[in-house]
Parts: C-alpha cells; sequence; structure tokens
C-alpha cells in the first residue's frame, strides 16, 4: 500500500527517535514543540539538568534555523513574515543519552565560518567553554548577525561530547549542514 | 512616571516595575525570537526610571530558563547597572532560583563573579 507512514514511523521508533519536526519552523513552533518536548523528558524522568539541556540546545538549534536557514518562504511583499525551513530531529543513544539533531541549507560562502566555529567549540573543555561564553556574550553581535553567536557555545557547554557536524553539496551555492549534540543522562 | 507591566508569555517573562516601591521585578522565562524587540523598551524605562529618581532600586530577577541571545541582553543589563552604582545609585539586584533548577543557580552565579560594584544576591529558594 502506497499511503502509508507506518514504514517511516516504524524506522524512527526503532532509531529511537522521540521527536522529528521537518519544514518550515517559526517561534511558535519553538514553543509549542518544546513544550511537548519538556513534558515528554518529564514523563520520563530525565532528570532537572539533562532536560533543561535538551530543552536548551532544542531552542538554540530552532532559532539558529529561524535565523540563519538559506531556505526560506516567503511572499515577495511581506519579507518580515518569511518563514524558513529546516530539520530537528530528537532522540536516544544507545546508551541511553539524548541528542538533538538539525539541520538546514546553508550558503556555501558560509561553510567556512561555521566549521572553524565549530572546531574551535570543539577542542576546549568546559571551564574553556564558560570563559569563551562569558568573554563573547559582553561583545557586540557582529553586523548581519541576527543572533547573540552564543548558541553553538551554549550547545557545546551542554553537550556530553564534542559537537558533530557535516556539510553535503548541494549545487554551487548551497550546501546542507547537520549538527548533532549528544546530552548525557 | 507609569509603571510598567508586561504580562508573561511562553517566552517571555513577565514585568512589574513599580516606581512607588522601587521594586523591579522579572520573572518567567526567557527564549524570545527577537530578543532586542522585547527588551528595547524595558531598558528604556530602567533608563528614564534610573535618570528620575534616586530612591533605592531593588531589582528581582527569577529567571527559570533563558536562551543565548536572552544572557547576553541580561549581562548589558547588569553592566549598566553596576555603571549607574559607580555613579552613586543605590540599586540591588537579587537573583531569585528554585534549589532544584542547578541550571539556573549556576547562571547566577555566572553573573556575579562578571560583576564587582553591583550588589547582586543569588537567593536559593
Amino acid at each position: 500500500m502506497d499511503l502509508s507512514l507506518y514504514s517511516l514511523y516504524n524506522d524512527f521508533k526503532s532509531k529511537k527517535i522521540l521527536l522529528c519536526y521537518s519544514g518550515p519552523i517559526s517561534q511558535t513552533s519553538v514553543e509549542g514543540v518544546g513544550n511537548t518536548l519538556r513534558r515528554n523528558l518529564e514523563i520520563e524522568e530525565a532528570g532537572n539538568i539533562t532536560s533543561i539541556s535538551v530543552f536548551s540546545i532544542f531552542v538554540e538549534q530552532v532559532q539558529n534555523i529561524i535565523n540563519y536557514s538559506a531556505e526560506s518562504i516567503n511572499h515577495e511583499e511581506d519579507m518580515d513574515n518569511e518563514l524558513r525551513v529546516g530539520v530537528i530531529v530528537i532522540g536516544k543513544e544507545e546508551n541511553d543519552n539524548y541528542f538533538v539533531y538539525c539541520g538546514n541549507k546553508v550558503y556555501n560562502r558560509d561553510i567556512a565560518r561555521i566549521t572553524s566555529l565549530i572546531k574551535s567549540i570543539q577542542q576546549l573543555n568546559k571551564d574553556e567553554l564558560k570563559a569563551l561564553y562569558k568573554e563573547r556574550r559582553r561583545i557586540e553581535p557582529d553586523p548581519g548577525s541576527k543572533g547573540a553567536g552564543l548558541g553553538l557555545i551554549e550547545m557545546g557547554r551542554r553537550a556530553a561530547k564534542p559537537l558533530g557536524y557535516s556539510f553535503e553539496e548541494i549545487d554551487g551555492d548551497y550546501s546542507f549542514f547537520s549538527l548533532k549534540v549528544e546530552v548525557g543522562r | 512616571m507609569n509603571n510598567l507591566i508586561i504580562e508573561k508569555t511562553h517566552s517571555t517573562p513577565g514585568i512589574v516595575f513599580d516606581t512607588e516601591t522601587g521594586v523591579l521585578e522579572i520573572k518567567g522565562e526567557s527564549f524570545p525570537e527577537n530578543v532586542p524587540k522585547f527588551y528595547g523598551p524595558v531598558i528604556e524605562w530602567i533608563k528614564d526610571f534610573l535618570n528620575s529618581t534616586d530612591k533605592e532600586i531593588v531589582f528581582n530577577f527569577e529567571i527559570s530558563y533563558f536562551n543565548s541571545s536572552s544572557s547576553k541582553i541580561l549581562m548589558n543589563i547588569f553592566d549598566y547597572l553596576e555603571q549607574q552604582v559607580s555613579e552613586g545609585k543605590n540599586i540591588s539586584v537579587i537573583w531569585r532560583c528554585d534549589h532544584e533548577n542547578e541550571s539556573a543557580v549556576e547562571c547566577g552565579y555566572e553573573f556575579k563573579e562578571d560583576l564587582d560594584l553591583l550588589p547582586f544576591v543569588v537567593e536559593i529558594y
């Protein structure tokens, strides 16, 4: 039968995926899906620090998509109400750690900048990340940057192991960026 | 000057700034889409109020969760208050947090570590 999501559903189940959101994303998604996620973590008795870390990484990832995804949906006459497109997946590893995974299109010209930022975060220990976080939150944001640029450092601080990422080239202008953050239980 | 009262939402804290008592409360969670849009008018109100008075002012912050861009604007507010204290204003900040919310407790201490002159108390309940 063609009309069935059962195989997709089973695939998610077997990969221990709690929640998946794909498509246009807005602040309302952050609040609504985020609220459901928190209730889910509460039922699973994930623990306060784990719950807030998973929720926090989810918020930073979704807001990164809203601010930086290179794929958007809009009316030409209404640019302020555009929606950005991305995918978010939250699930569990074999060892029961949580993972928060996001993906979106980026411009090829931004790959070098994103890569060097993630690599610099991967090399730092928790104390160094804390120092970098405190230093960066006092620096004015880059012109053209809608976020504070702190989101990735925040994710690094809450992660159980270094941030995982990849870029897959789509064409001469775009690549697909994936970012995975693991949270200990 | 009018009091500032803003109802809390899913992603922005509730605000009750009372000019009469000098107690300014910010309570809730903070992860708005556009941080400057929410906090801009709040900061303007604080600046106008501090320019109009020399009375003792107590800020009660009780923010159980905030995102990274809110963190930056909160630091900006504390830096501004610290500068006001250095100019002789009587201002203190109480950072209230639930003892079960270790993350909020830690965030309070991280702000405190970065401030010298501004009286900043982390109050755990």
